[in-house]
């Protein structure tokens, strides 16, 4: 069985959004709506000696998801390839899951009375594509594959290189994977 | 959740398109089911953007058909910007400007009619022919803010601008004044492919960008002072003995009088003008000059900078050639036009415009580089070498600012007539509220549109014009590079919409142009341009499907060959076509624009130094403000300002601002940012607020937070080789907006 | 949109509220009851506590995105709300059932003395799980870092009982009986001891959270101490809601006892409104903050013109 993962090199992120942009287009969201904004931490420091890196977020795909720990309707679930969507059909919009995620990934649609969230574009992997965001960044800065495969970019990324993971210390157990670079280059 | 279109449905086409909201084209797949487009993606198997697509591209169905855009001919009733518009036939349309524009030339002259473009975005060779015939030199873009001038006097030194970086096999690339990690991405995403491989990277840049920040050196130097630091790093390459002899014995001349000349240029005395130390001017010349090859890739900073602008790009252009960095391999490399292909400017039937009405060229007695004059001289000579010439739409234009002047002033002569296409010139040429002034008071004002922009809400006629996914593509940088990107159409034009070509053809063949205009679409016209390449293709869209693109083999040190296109074949240090033309023929120091060194009073006044123009996502100049995808991202204009100083102007992140210069005032919201220095300030391009009343006096608040009001196109501020004018390197003050201040003038 | 919109709002706090002042009632019902004898707490107490233990949900049900699926909410036996929703509804109904046995008119309210004692203890237990659980929902929030931990478990737990012993208190003064008196008069003292418990404990609370936890905890509780909860709290929660009572229900008079009470109550629903907004607080991630900040609220112009409606 697979383990879908994502790894996203800060180094080479750009902050451009496009995969902001690519993802809220694709997938019809509510103009309001992001699954996965790109923050700007910095820059950092005192002119000129600064830096600054941009910072993905999305849905962390959890083993341990608190979403899924804190859903009345079974409308939460995870595959088990370790994508965590949402059944719109059982969903009833307490918003458990909101409170529940600490990486503030679920989101509300107002107008349907449920809640929504990135699903790894499950629909596209499931037929072997990529994810919209991963496809459309330029900067190839966000990589998506099977975990259990030896051979796979995201393998490789996870145990060759060094990665973080946010919020680790909540035992989330987070699938995606950041690569930070600790040392600004200027 | 996801749109869950079957793409692998029956009845689905994939046309492989481009994207066209910037000139960087990429590659995009369009699935089509009878004659809609369903869905787009970046297309894998294009060579610069391989699946990639940035924000803009990607809201390319939102911008095909969306609610605000223009579907048919408009023309005018009630007076001018009072929103009261009248939806006519094309005929009657085009029937009503051929036959304006044929009265305005009889009673004034074919010059009386002008046109305005923004950057590549349409067919321009196809509004310069139409000008051609026309019997009027007075077209002109923006190109004086872009690249133009930069390759105009690199053209005028060694014989072509060598905007072809070989990148694959450099050491050292210096990002001068670009930023492609906000603008270029797939640029940006090749620099960062190559940094992991050992590429040190250089960026010069007053503000810490994205791409600064993933540069091994940082050179935040004073806006509009480019030319005191490429002075500095030539007296720097040339003292320590980093240029290449072989190159400069060889193939230069002028290198004594150059070398005399930069003497004075020292890094010490570099320093205070570029707030640089002169460590850091030493360091990073020796990095570019010793890690080689090495490339220089320009950017819009210099183009944009004014006074300084062209003695910066000679000064720049020299750099690369003191150091050999031109057409070895993993230098910058000098294609020349194509021999393959029928270029931009074959097509511009420049032969038609009659020598005396080249001389009517407004703007060129005085600014003579990308006008008749220089353009002719620079013609010549690549010719002579090449067999081809750059293209005159871009290269060879009527001076923008002083055309908008004319209409007004009536001098030299008056302008009746302006026809603007794929350009907000409210929002995008310098000094806005002098633009304003000449727009409403021009006889004629016709505007081919996307939307109701602020222009078009003055203008007589809006003309719709047909955009992403409704056009097919040539991409060949401006007309000047040896290779084509092709792209093919998705649909027809949805609507009314025309293609620009069209447009100008319909025109021309109201205005007795007929036998020039052989191509009836686009697709004609493009597949004339590509059957010398000769790929045996019967129709422009079997050479997209089949071939894509066409990029000739390298060949490197071409002058071996040919010699440079210069009138001594050698590289011209010392640049006799500039001296031909009247201009210095070495760099000589010029202060930027605006400065607290020349004029100490004005600094008084307005303290802090201000650069602008620079880009930003996921905008692109004045576009996509309405695109509520993108502007959800960034929906208010913010400003850059160092929490120093907005400490002591008692400004907080957030707060509303006034950025005032001598021409004006705008309001945008302050971010306090360490990503500049104390003294500089750093304002947003392009804003406008389409969801407004687009009625005067509203317009969308066309000048409220308009960078260009701030902006100079004062003759002392303008170039004097290019006449480009001052977008960067002014003075500026900041201060809050509050009850006090909140209305009244800007 | 901005963050505040995600997540629970007021009727969130209403639902806490009622649920928690409902199961301490239950509570006391069944202790009393138990411990002293029957009849002791008023009818209208004994009704009221499960009456207020269904309000709660029935604001929970309207904050719902899909109210008329609410039966879904009952579906997932691994979720602590699940949980919740199920011991509640047994709540009510055993409160209920309780209840009914101070109605004259109802033929087992004479006899049966052997079930009423069971109820009683029933009602205990199930008002004590009902009054320890909405504590351990929000506990277990690794989300939220002022409502995480097992400290706010005793605070919404202390909460319900002495809302709980100020609701039979209130009733008791309004549809008193002799043989109220003495319960009555111990009542009092009873809240006296709960709110000198709950100050403490807050006290506690806040400290430990302000400057023994993690940057997000404390940043959260700046909030209650210097930021925009800090009124409400000290003027609602701590000065009209502990001190003052403390202070009146020790004052002879029926008076000061109903406002007493009533400012317990009061107390008890400010405190639990500024919990949930407390909630908006969450574990950021870098940079998150800024960029929402900088989001649209949702009243712009450019949201609103009829643009590309889907």
């Amino acid at each position: 069985m697979a383990r879908y993962a994502m790894v996203l090199d800060t180094r080479r992120c750009v902050g451009c959004h496009s995969c902001t942009v690519a993802c809220k287009v694709h997938n019809d969201l509510p103009v309001d709506m992001i699954y996965n904004p790109v923050t700007t931490v910095g820059p950092t420091g005192v002119f000129p000696h600064v830096h600054m890196v941009h910072i993905p977020l999305l849905c962390m795909h959890c083993d341990n998801p608190p979403c899924v720990d804190a859903c009345p309707t079974f409308a939460s679930q995870r595959r088990d390839d370790g994508i965590v969507f949402v059944d719109e059909n059982k969903c009833v919009g307490c918003k458990a899951c909101v409170m529940a995620c600490p990486y503030g990934a679920r989101v509300s649609n107002h107008a349907k009375g449920t809640v929504q969230k990135c699903d790894f574009c499950m629909d596209r992997v499931d037929v072997g594509k990529e994810p919209h965001c991963v496809k459309t960044c330029h900067q190839r800065a966000r990589t998506f594959g099977d975990l259990d495969d030896k051979d796979s970019e995201v393998y490789k990324l996870v145990y060759g290189k060094h990665t973080v993971r946010l919020l680790a210390e909540l035992n989330t157990d987070p699938y995606v994977f950041y690569i930070y670079e600790l040392e600004a280059r200027t | 959740m996801s749109k869950n279109i079957d793409l692998e449905q029956e009845g689905i086409q994939v046309k492989k398109t481009a994207c066209t909201f910037c000139h960087t084209n990429c590659g995009v797949l369009a699935y089509v089911k009878d004659g809609k487009v369903l869905d787009i993606e970046g297309d894998p198997e294009f060579p610069t953007n391989q699946g990639g697509l940035c924000c803009r591209g990607n809201i390319a169905m939102q911008h095909l058909d969306h609610p605000d855009r223009i579907n048919y001919p408009l023309k005018r009733i009630g007076k001018r910007g009072a929103g009261e518009w009248q939806q006519i036939s094309w005929e009657q349309a085009l029937d009503e400007i051929a036959d304006k524009l044929s009265k305005i030339r009889d009673e004034f002259g074919a010059e009386a009619v002008a046109t305005a473009g923004g950057t590549q975005r349409t067919d321009d060779w196809a509004r310069r022919r139409f000008m051609n015939l026309f019997g009027s030199p007075n077209g002109f873009h923006n190109s004086h803010l872009c690249w133009i001038p930069t390759f105009m006097v690199e053209t005028a030194i060694y014989g072509w601008c060598p905007f072809e970086l070989d990148m694959d096999n450099s050491r050292c690339l210096v990002l001068w004044g670009q930023n492609p990690g906000a603008s270029g991405m797939p640029e940006m995403h090749h620099i960062t492919e190559l940094q992991a491989k050992g590429l040190k990277v250089i960026v010069i840049d007053p503000r810490f960008t994205e791409t600064a920040a993933k540069a091994d050196m940082w050179l935040p130097l004073r806006p509009g002072s480019d030319l005191a630091l490429a002075l500095a790093w030539l007296n720097v390459i040339i003292d320590e003995g980093l240029f290449d002899p072989d190159f400069v014995n060889n193939f230069c001349v002028g290198f004594g009088e150059l070398a005399e000349h930069v003497e004075q240029y020292t890094p010490e005395w570099a320093a205070p003008l570029t707030w640089l130390s002169a460590d850091k001017i030493r360091e990073s010349a020796r990095m570019y000059a010793t890690n080689r090859p090495g490339n220089i890739q320009w950017g819009v900073a210099i183009d944009q900078s004014g006074k300084p602008a062209g003695a910066a790009m000679h000064a720049r252009a020299l750099i690369r050639a003191i150091t050999g960095n031109l057409d070895a391999p993993g230098s910058d490399l000098l294609t020349g036009p194509s021999p393959d292909f029928i270029t931009d400017e074959e097509m511009e039937a420049n032969d038609q415009l009659p020598e005396q009405q080249k001389t009517k060229q407004i703007g060129a007695d005085r600014y003579k580089m990308v006008t008749w004059p220089g353009y002719g001289r620079i013609a010549e000579l690549t010719r002579e070498v090449w067999g081809k010439a750059p293209t005159a739409e871009w290269m060879c234009e009527a001076h923008p600012p002083s055309v908008f002047k004319a209409i007004l002033s009536e001098k030299p002569y008056p302008v009746k007539a302006m026809l603007v296409s794929a350009t907000n010139p409210i929002n995008s040429y310098g000094d806005s509220k002098m633009i304003v002034e000449a727009l409403r008071a021009v006889d004629f004002l016709v505007t081919c549109e996307y939307w109701m922009t602020p222009t078009a809400a003055l203008s007589d006629y809006i003309l719709p014009v047909a955009g992403a996914l409704e056009r097919p593509n040539i991409t060949s940088t401006y007309g000047c590079s040896d290779f084509i990107l092709a792209s093919q159409r998705a649909i027809q034009p949805m609507y009314e919409r025309l293609n620009d070509y069209n447009i100008w053809r319909d025109l021309g063949l109201r205005l007795g142009q007929a036998e020039h205009w052989p191509w009836e679409t686009l697709e004609d016209a493009y597949l004339y341009r590509i059957s010398a390449l000769g790929y045996g293709v019967s129709t422009y869209d079997e050479f997209v499907e089949n071939y894509r693109y066409h990029f000739p083999e390298r060949e490197y040190y071409k002058y071996l060959r040919i010699g440079f296109a210069t009138p001594s074949r050698k590289v011209e240090l010392y640049s006799s076509v500039l001296e031909e033309l009247g201009y210095p023929p070495l760099p000589t120091y010029i202060g930027p624009a605006e400065n607290e060194a020349d004029d100490p009073e004005l600094a008084k006044e307005y303290p802090l130094v201000l650069t602008t123009g620079a880009g930003f996502m996921p905008y692109h100049h004045s576009e996509h403000f309405q695109i509520k995808e993108l502007r959800f991202l960034r929906h208010e204009p913010y400003m850059d300002i160092n929490p120093a100083t907005a400490a002591e102007l008692s400004i907080q992140d957030g707060d509303w601002v006034w950025i005032e210069t001598k021409r004006g005032r705008i309001k945008q919201k302050a971010n306090l940012t360490q990503a500049l220095d104390p003294r500089v300030i750093y304002t947003q391009r392009g804003w406008w607020f389409p969801e407004r009343d687009m009625r005067d006096p509203e317009m969308g608040g066309y000048l409220e937070s308009n960078t260009n009001v701030l902006t100079s196109v004062d003759d002392e501020h303008c170039d004097p080789i290019s006449g480009t004018w001052a977008n960067r390197g002014l003075l500026c003050r900041v201060y809050k907006v509050d009850g006090t201040n909140e209305k009244g003038g800007r | 949109m901005k963050h505040k919109d995600e997540g629970w709002g007021w009727m969130l706090s209403l639902d806490f509220f009622f649920v928690g002042m409902g199961s301490g009632m239950l509570i006391i019902g069944g202790l009393v009851d138990l411990f002293i004898g029957e009849g002791r707490t008023s009818v209208l107490g004994n009704f009221l506590g499960p009456v207020l233990m269904a309000i709660g949900p029935a604001f929970l049900t309207l904050e719902l995105g899909k109210p008329t699926q609410a039966w879904r909410v009952f579906m997932n036996p691994k979720a602590i709300l699940t949980v919740g929703a199920w011991v509640m509804s047994m709540a009510i109904g055993i409160g209920f059932m309780y209840a009914s046995f101070g109605i004259e008119m109802l033929p087992w309210s004479y006899g049966f003395g052997f079930v009423r004692k069971l109820l009683a203890i029933a009602c205990v237990v199930f008002g004590v799980v009902s009054g320890i659980y909405p504590g351990m929902l929000l506990g277990r929030h690794k989300a939220r870092p002022f409502w995480n931990g097992p400290g706010i478990i005793s605070l919404f737990f202390l909460s319900s009982l002495v809302t709980g012993v100020a609701g039979h208190s209130l009733c008791g003064l309004i549809m008193a009986a002799p043989t109220l008196s003495d319960v009555l008069r111990n009542l009092p003292l009873l809240i006296e001891g709960l709110l000198g418990l709950q100050l403490l404990l807050w006290g506690g609370y806040i400290w430990v959270k302000r400057s023994g936890g993690t940057e997000a905890e404390a940043t959260a509780t700046k909030r209650w101490i210097s930021g925009d909860l800090s009124m409400a709290f000290k003027f609602g929660v701590i000065l009209c809601g502990t001190l003052l009572p403390m202070v009146l229900v020790l004052m002879p008079g029926a008076i000061f006892q109903g406002i007493g009470a009533g400012l317990v109550v009061l107390g008890g629903l400010i405190m639990r409104m500024l919990v949930v907004r407390s909630g908006e607080d969450r574990t950021w991630l870098p940079g998150e903050q800024k960029y929402r900040s900088r989001l649209p609220g949702g009243d712009e112009a450019f949201l609103k013109k009829a643009w590309n409606i889907k």
